[in-house]
């Protein structure tokens, strides 16, 4: 099954419900890619509230939607890691350097609408 | 390891003696028994030999017990023993049969039993372990010369006689020397659960403000308890700033550092950012000299400025309102 991407004002929702493959997480960061410039989105919010592991593909899938954004002009977020998962990941010392993180889509959207935005990173 | 034990102890505990309940603590199964023996080297060969003195050893065993007390009583360390009479003569009575089983050649489970109630009764009475030490060298010295009388006109077989007993001898000081120190992991290992039961609290001092004192050692099982703890919070709390105030951790080696930047990592990935604060100047220097990277946090002087950081980031003001001040001051000596 794929990814619902959700278009919100400028802003592009990616709810990830179930585990993925990696065939379709590379799927997605292919959607996206595509919609953030079709779309003209500013801003692009991927939520992993439900998710219980994210393993090191998941995280470099990620890192590679993260920057395709960027260079299609849209900031990405990745909101909702769970306590369990960012301990996990922190131990096997997976990173999501230069990706802005939130706590639920709230914040995300929060972030990307220009609240304070201390967390994305500075370049 | 230790909570699952707990469990067990408790039920153990009815139908145990001390003694058991140790031998089971310390593993001394059978393997562990035989495991010793070879250790030590003793083999059949030092059976016959032991069993070749057994009625010797047996006939003065009021005469060995009686030299080890005396030499005990002989020194001012060994007061405590005698302190309590109902002690001395147990620690009698298990002397003797001690010295009865060490010359019966059966060195299992139930000698063993045996020698860890004599030593934990030596332990409760204080005594020290290099007064027992020389106590039962003492004996053993006795008991050699009245092998060597045995012996007289075959010194060499006395001499190897006297040898197997003393395998033995090692046997039973490696037991003892084994208990000592497993009773002192058990005093540190309590210590350490005490140090991780002092909680180490996420407080909220601002709306989506956290703080996050931490006080004491660190080690990786904390470690993870601390970043569990703040990572739940920052959910909870939905916060988005986290002062953490290391002024109460004493020293910070690698280790410590990279459980610090674990934290850090881990609530980023949360959308908190962390201002790490209360890095002493000795804990900064060696930080330098060891050469410990800290660049990717967020660090802060002390705590008030980790704090005012964190309110800039959130977008307080926090303003002093001098009227009200004066208003206060104008009012408070009325009250008292």
């Amino acid at each position: 099954m794929s990814v619902p991407i959700l278009k919100q004002g400028d802003v592009l929702i990616a709810s990830i419900q179930v585990a993925l493959s990696d065939r379709e997480l590379v799927e997605l960061r292919d959607q996206l890619a595509d919609r953030v410039g079709r779309l003209r989105a500013r801003g692009v919010i991927i939520d992993v509230t439900e998710l219980d592991v994210l393993d090191s593909f998941a995280a470099r899938m990620l890192r590679g939607i993260a920057y395709t954004a960027k260079l299609r002009g849209a900031k990405t977020v990745v909101a909702g890691i769970q306590p369990e998962v960012a301990l996990a990941m922190v131990q096997l010392g997976l990173s999501l350097d230069g990706i802005a993180t939130a706590l639920d889509l709230e914040e995300g959207l929060v972030l990307l609408r220009g609240g304070s935005d201390e967390r994305v990173p500075r370049d | 390891m230790a909570p699952l034990q707990r469990g067990r102890k408790v039920a153990d505990r009815a139908d145990q003696t001390p003694a058991q309940f140790l031998m089971r603590e310390m593993a001394l199964s059978e393997q562990n028994v035989e495991r010793r023996k070879r250790i030590v080297g003793l083999d059949a060969q030092d059976l016959v030999h032991i069993a070749s003195i057994k009625d010797l050893v047996c006939s003065r065993v009021e005469e060995h017990t009686r030299i080890f007390f005396d030499y005990v009583a002989a020194l001012d360390e060994g007061r405590p023993l005698f302190a309590d009479h109902a002690l001395m003569e147990r620690a009698r009575q298990l002397e003797k049969d001690r010295l009865i089983a060490t010359a019966q050649g059966e060195y299992g489970t139930a000698y063993v039993e045996q020698r860890l109630e004599l030593a934990m009764l030596y332990s409760k009475a204080g005594l020290p372990l290099r007064v027992f030490l020389a106590a039962f060298h003492h004996v053993i010295m006795s008991i050699g010369a009245t092998i060597m009388k045995q012996f007289e006109r075959t010194p060499l077989e006395g001499f190897q006689v006297f040898m197997s007993l003393k395998k033995v001898a090692f046997f039973d000081i490696g037991i003892g020397v084994d208990v000592i120190v497993f009773e002192r992991e058990r005093v540190i290992r309590r210590q350490q659960e005490a140090i991780r039961e002092l909680s180490t609290p996420v407080l909220q001092i601002r709306e989506k403000l956290l703080l996050l004192p931490i006080i004491g050692v660190i080690d990786s099982h904390r470690a993870r308890l601390i970043t569990e703890g703040l990572l739940k919070s920052i959910r909870a709390n939905r916060a988005k700033v986290v002062v953490m105030d290391v002024t109460g951790v004493a020293t910070i080696d690698s280790m410590v550092a990279n459980h610090l930047i674990q934290t850090v990592t881990a609530a980023k990935l949360m959308g908190a950012s962390v201002i790490v604060t209360g890095l002493s100047s000795d804990v900064a220097q060696s930080l330098v000299s060891l050469g410990i990277d800290l660049g990717k946090l967020d660090t802060v002087g002390d705590l008030q400025g980790g704090i005012e950081e964190a309110e800039l980031l959130l977008g307080y003001r926090v303003v002093s309102d001098s009227a009200r001040v004066r208003r206060h001051q104008s009012l408070s000596p009325e009250a008292e």
